[in-house]
């Protein structure tokens, strides 16, 4: 009923000037983005790179002219991320940021901006559920609620067996067209410890329609097409370009 | 920060300073680009090419409204707030970023100029509270003025605004997060002027905050800069939270005398107490630049505590015992008369140069001759005959100009913070190498590290170093003489072959001679005028030769102490605080602090300023000179003047640079200098 | 100084003439010049008015201590008005001293008709100004420098 009226007022004439009564929460993250000490993650917390690893970095190092060795920050914060398992404690930051040279503010803030550094530690599987308009559209708060109810969690938890993290996050490019039962079922598959079939379970293959292809379901032309005979080899090259987009 | 490579700096062209000196004008005659014209709101302005848009506006007299971009800072371009129309463009463009081109029409009066700054002021007041009643940047809030300037009067926004929890980093520094814009102003100038890159952006989008991800203290000399910095509210002075509003305060343009450097700022005060100092630019700013350190900033609270308020005078159970004036007046000088001329005066580091003419003439006419300083420098040699001996000869802003910068003895990031600064700049923009000899102390920038041993100094001389070729192959070296090195008991062999260093440099140096090598760096405000005025360096006359009364005007430092003199000497003290000096004084006049009076200090290059009083001296406190000109006519030797005026004219009589304000009189007897301490010590 | 050219400086500057000839015609013709009396004519009657005024005020002044309550005696207020006349005594312009008595006329209205209050009579028992202190010294001790 107040939403109602609400609507009604904001669409109202009287807008200008008049404070709706509408509110949505503010969409923040379920990560922090300050530290904060804990008993696993805390600067005494040892974290040395390992041999291998140690070659790896330096290889990856190599790789980047002198004088921009700071641009290797991405790939070794990464690579640390894997040795650790799945996140990134602070003294691994900070090893990343003595081995470049490099002030660990500037490491910290890469941390923290990329969403796939996890800076607090993680389940065996991390469950990461997106919520972007489209996924929304069609049905994620759904999965969502599959999920929250099945595991008792809420996004940015773990369970206490330390097997499952939900998070939230933005578009992943991987859209897998899931129902609520196949929400139930991968993650039954998964508490048993099999792997279930990745990609899409609508049938689709990627990202086509689902009725099957509506346009540029001819072959495409090749250069050249609907251009003058004269001019088709000057401008083949642009084509090219254009088809490419 | 990484420097700012040579690429960056062909961009920019050569530095301005470069094309001042003689050699350095073909450069900039064969470089200098043609200039191209813009029109700023149909004014035609004539700017040089890389120009932005904001730069030009400026040239034109239009003020461009801004929130991230800082003159002194790398430009960052994320506020938007100084989107302005250029004609022919689709969107408006952002003009702290956006160079000029030839014959751009910019508008920023127009339609979409204005709607552009009130759409991005709409959106910086979506997450930024609405607590300017209860913020301590009420009234000197950039958002709150340019919110009324160009925001709209309402706002579409109806969600809940974010929250940021606010950060503790340090005693000096307040946060209050949620009222943060995102300018990343702070982040800057901590990587970029102070050098310690401890303040960044955690986060992204919405979640995005200033901090400094772990709990750390911003360890900083320069921090409090950040307050004066942040345009809003979110960064403010913790000393000075809820004090008062700006426009409450009463402004008093100053000089600091916390360190050598002579910083110019601006005293706020309200109802006879200084609320806060903030810094003041240099006309020229060749000083300080903006930026103050944070021991000038912050020190003002001592200026109401522990002050010497009354007259004093030891009693029969040698207790120092409140008086008025002439008894106090009367007790010294009737020691002062019974001395028979056996009177030494030693002066402190914050002593002002009427103080210190009117002390020298009273102890002179009393038939004294140990007029001293705290602050030690070699008197052999040349000693302090040659006023090029003792300054800064490079001048502050001249180090943007020097290649090699030589360290001997020092530490600037604590002695003279804003000298560092200028060092910084340097090193960050003009490729300058800065090497030491002396303690390996950390100047946050990098540092050749040549050792402690003073047998350096001889190898450099002698050009046996490994440093020594790359000494010669500079075109603008400096070498700077700390105070630690000059108070070594060997300080004056070292200070003679430093001198003979930088002489043998100067031969190979770009300008014919015009170019200074020498550099003393002071630590303490009242040492350079003390010098020119013929105070002897350091306390060893009164050590040798005990007095019969002994002034102490402000010198706190413990050089003398009771133990060095005889059981009947009377020590009279002069100052504001009164702490060592103090202790052993039989006799206590109090005086004026440096926000208390008219008065000239000479900085460490040799530069006169005055301060202005901004308040008058607390209980029965007074000027330093007039409490001496009334002890001088009670003991008989009534000195000859009568105000400011008169005494001032005293000063230029002794030294006529005293009285230039402002200006650095040209110091320039190295030769000489070099070739007296060549007799002295070889 | 235009008030003060009457009889008696005109005979001061008598010598002046004799010593400048070019000068003097010009003295003389401003010294001629007749002054406009305030009120009287010569000393004698300036004398007179004088006295008058001081008898008025003598014979008022026990009703000025009972109408206005004066912790002061008739005797004292006779000495307070002895003194306030003697301090123009050195007064020789007529023009002056005729001034002076018409500023004694309206002060003595005014006191009379109770016009003034209490404490308007009694500053004239209380000098509130301090002479300033001369010289660096006096007004160093004094807190003036």
């Amino acid at each position: 009923m107040l939403t109602r009226l609400a609507r009604a007022l904001t669409s109202s004439s009287v807008r200008g000037g008049m404070r709706g009564l509408h509110r949505t929460a503010v969409p923040a993250s379920d990560a922090l983005f300050v530290h904060r000490d804990s008993p696993e993650n805390n600067p005494d917390t040892p974290f040395q790179f390992t041999a291998e690893n140690m070659k790896r970095a330096e290889a990856i190092m190599s790789i980047y002219p002198d004088g921009h060795k700071k641009a290797a920050v991405l790939p070794l914060l990464d690579l640390a991320q894997r040795q650790v398992g799945n996140w990134l404690p602070i003294q691994a930051m900070h090893a990343v940021a003595s081995l470049l040279d490099m002030p660990r503010m500037r490491v910290y803030e890469v941390a923290t901006f990329y969403t796939m550094y996890m800076r607090t530690p993680v389940g065996k599987y991390h469950i990461q559920v997106c919520t972007t308009t489209p996924c929304w559209l069609r049905g994620s708060d759904d999965v969502m609620r599959v999920i929250k109810d099945k595991l008792g969690l809420a996004p940015g938890q773990t369970t206490k067996d330390g097997a499952f993290t939900l998070s939230e996050v933005e578009c992943l490019g991987a859209c897998e067209d899931l129902a609520e039962s196949d929400t139930a079922e991968i993650l039954a598959s998964l508490a048993a410890g099999k792997t279930p079939k990745a990609g899409p379970r609508n049938g689709r293959f990627a990202a086509e329609p689902l009725g099957g292809l509506t346009s540029l379901t001819t072959p495409p032309p090749g250069p050249g097409f609907g251009v003058r005979e004269c001019l088709s080899v000057c401008v083949c090259v642009c084509v090219c370009v254009c088809a490419l987009g | 920060m990484l420097r700012v490579g040579v690429s960056r700096l062909l961009q920019q062209g050569a530095p301005k300073g470069r094309a001042a000196l003689g050699t350095g004008a073909t450069r900039a005659q064969s470089s200098a680009p043609e200039k191209i014209e813009v029109f700023i709101d149909d004014q035609p302005v004539m700017v040089a090419p890389g120009t932005t848009v904001l730069q030009a506006a400026a040239q034109a007299g239009v003020e461009i409204p801004r929130f991230c971009y800082h003159e002194r800072l790398s430009v960052a371009g994320n506020c938007r707030m100084c989107l302005v129309e250029v004609e022919k463009s689709v969107k408006p463009v952002a003009a702290c970023a956006m160079p000029v081109m030839k014959g751009w029409r910019v508008k920023t009066d127009s339609d979409m100029t204005r709607k552009a700054r009130e759409g991005v002021m709409e959106f910086l007041l979506i997450n930024h509270p609405l607590d300017c009643p209860i913020c301590d940047q009420g009234g000197e809030c950039d958002l709150q003025d340019q919110s009324m300037s160009f925001g709209s009067d309402r706002s579409r926004f109806l969600d809940n605004k974010r929250a940021v929890e606010d950060k503790n980093i340090g005693p000096l520094v307040k946060t209050i997060m949620t009222r943060c814009i995102h300018c990343t102003r702070c982040v800057r100038f901590a990587s970029e002027v102070a050098g310690v890159e401890d303040l960044g952006t955690t986060g992204r989008g919405t979640d995005m905050q200033i901090g400094t991800y772990v709990e750390k203290m911003l360890m900083s000399e320069l921090s409090g800069n950040v307050i004066d910095l942040c345009p809003v509210g979110a960064l403010t002075s913790k000393p000075y939270a809820f004090t008062a509003r700006p426009w409450e305060v009463r402004r008093t343009d100053s000089v600091d005398v916390m360190d050598a450097v002579g910083s110019n700022i601006v005293v706020n005060h309200r109802t006879g107490e200084v609320l806060r100092i903030l810094p003041k630019t240099h006309e020229a700013s060749d000083i300080n630049e903006e930026w103050l350190s944070d021991k000038s900033r912050f020190a003002c609270d001592g200026l109401k505590r522990q002050r010497l308020v009354y007259p004093m005078v030891k009693d029969s159970s040698g207790e120092l015992r409140a008086c008025e004036w002439e008894d106090a007046l009367l007790v010294a000088a009737r020691a002062l008369t019974g001395a028979q001329g056996s009177v030494a005066a030693v002066v402190g580091g914050l002593v002002d140069a009427e103080a210190l003419v009117a002390l020298k003439d009273l102890v002179n006419k009393l038939g004294g001759e140990a007029t001293c300083t705290e602050e030690i420098f070699p008197e052999d040699g040349s000693g302090t005959d040659f006023r090029s001996s003792y300054l800064l000869n490079t001048t502050i802003a001249g180090v943007e100009e020097a290649d090699l910068v030589l360290l001997v003895g020092t530490n600037p990031r604590f002695e003279a913070p804003l000298f560092n600064a200028r060092l910084r700049k340097a090193w960050v923009h003009n490729e300058l190498d800065v090497a030491i000899v002396g303690p390996n102390v950390d100047l946050t920038y990098d540092t050749e590290h040549l050792g402690e041993d003073p047998a350096i100094i001889e190898q450099l001389l002698a050009g046996t170093h490994p440093f020594s070729q790359r000494l010669k192959a500079a075109k603008r070296p400096m070498v700077v003489v700390g105070s630690a090195l000059l108070a070594r008991p060997d300080g004056g062999l070292l200070n003679a072959r430093l001198q003979q260093l930088a002489h043998q440099l100067r031969a190979g140096c770009e300008g014919g001679g015009a170019w200074r090598v020498l550099n003393v760096l002071h630590r303490v405000a009242s040492q350079v005028a003390a010098l020119d005025l013929g105070y002897a360096p350091g306390v060893s006359k009164v050590r040798n030769a005990p007095p019969k009364v002994l002034y102490l005007l402000g010198s706190d430092e413990g050089a003398i102490t009771r133990e060095d003199l005889p059981a009947d000497c009377l020590v009279i003290y002069q100052g504001h605080h009164g702490d060592r000096g103090a202790e052993i004084a039989d006799v206590v006049l109090p005086g004026a602090a440096y926000t208390e009076k008219t008065a000239t200090y000479v900085n460490t290059e040799g530069r006169a300023q005055q301060t202005q009083a901004a308040l008058v001296p607390p209980g029965m406190a007074r000027e330093d000179w007039k409490i001496i000109r009334a002890l001088s006519e009670i003991v008989g030797v009534k000195l000859p003047y009568d105000n400011l005026a008169e005494v001032r004219d005293r000063l230029a009589e002794l030294s006529p640079n005293l009285t230039r304000y402002g200006d650095v009189e040209e110091a320039n007897y190295f030769a000489q200098a070099s070739a007296l301490a060549q007799k002295a010590f070889f | 100084m235009q008030g003060q050219i009457t009889g008696h400086k005109r005979k001061k500057k008598q010598p002046a003439i004799s010593c400048y000839y070019k000068m003097a015609t010009r003295v003389v013709r401003s010294g001629v010049r007749q002054v406009k009396p305030l009120l009287s004519v010569d000393s004698g009657e300036a004398r007179q008015r004088v006295l008058n005024l001081y008898k008025a005020w003598y014979r008022q002044l026990p009703y000025i201590v009972m109408d206005y309550d004066l912790p002061k005696s008739k005797e004292d207020c006779r000495v307070k008005l002895r003194e306030e006349f003697m301090k123009h005594r050195h007064v020789q312009d007529i023009r002056v001293i005729d001034m002076l008595v018409i500023k004694g006329q309206m002060e003595l209205k005014e006191t009379v008709e109770v016009w003034k209050q209490k404490h308007g009579i009694m500053s004239y028992w209380r000098d509130t100004v301090e002479p300033k202190p001369k010289g660096f010294l006096n007004k160093f001790l004094d807190g003036h420098e």
